[in-house]
């Protein structure tokens, strides 16, 4: 719950997802300045079943706490979404939601 | 990136893949094409990324704010019809050009929308320019961009 943000929400046959990421996304050049290690979300995914619906890999140049949205179909009401974030230092993140 | 953690990082991509590779089909660009993520140039990148493509300029809707009053969260639409393999956003403003890479999943939609941190001017304090590649799943490639002035750079911390 303290990691992410997600709404998922069906309109006809496409499901819009909205997510809010919780992380620092720390440039090279940030965390420079700051004396402490690069630290940002390299990949992203999310999955409804076994089925993939939305996967990017990323650089730090995503804002602080990223906030993304994407649509998808081939999903109904009841249904699980399932996101993951992977950062730099190889810390992971899943969490679900059912599509509303 | 320090050398040995972002070897590290792509050994462990790879022992994670087994697992997965049967259910889904997610690719791990930054571990399959390094040299995307390091290069300074928005054609360099591409070219570490696809090789020597010459993109139509067509088929992509790029949605940024003419002006943006914050740097460090602005906000970015990339809409397409195309039918898509891959989605790579570039920009030429923050010090590596490589904003994301996404691999669309069969009869995905491209309508995308993220956040990104951006310096103020390119390095010759010209205008910023989003570029967004897509590869077709008919092997074509196609482009969009779309210039922003930014008022507050994002990447100074």
């Amino acid at each position: 719950m303290a990691n992410m943000k997600i709404k998922a929400k069906l309109k006809g046959d496409v499901v819009g997802a909205k997510v809010l990421a919780k992380h620092d996304m720390l440039t090279y050049d940030q965390a420079k300045a700051k004396g402490v290690e690069a630290n940002f979300i390299t990949h992203i995914s999310a999955k409804v079943g076994d089925k993939v619906v939305y996967d990017v890999s990323t650089s730090q140049f995503w804002s602080k706490n990223p906030q993304f949205k994407f649509k998808f179909k081939g999903a109904k009401k009841g249904d699980e979404l399932t996101i993951t974030w992977t950062d730099l230092s190889g810390k992971s993140v899943t969490e679900s939601k059912k599509i509303k | 990136m320090n050398r040995r953690k972002f070897l590290g990082l792509g050994v462990m991509a790879v022992a994670a893949m087994p697992a997965t590779l049967s259910a889904i089909s997610a690719i791990d660009f930054r571990a399959t094409k390094p040299d995307t993520w390091t290069a300074h140039s928005v054609d360099d990148a591409i070219k570490a990324l696809y090789g020597d493509i010459k993109p139509a300029e067509e088929g992509i809707t790029v949605k940024l704010p003419k002006v943006a009053s914050n740097g460090g969260a602005v906000p970015l639409t990339v809409k397409s019809d195309l039918k898509a393999k891959t989605v790579a956003v570039f920009q030429n403003m923050n010090p590596e050009s490589a904003v994301a890479v996404f691999n669309v999943p069969e009869d995905g939609i491209i309508d995308y929308f993220l956040k990104i941190k951006l310096k103020g001017t390119d390095e010759n304090g010209g205008n910023g320019i989003i570029t967004v590649i897509v590869e077709g799943t008919d092997g074509k490639f196609y482009k969009g961009t779309q210039a922003l002035q930014v008022a507050k750079g994002g990447c100074e911390g």
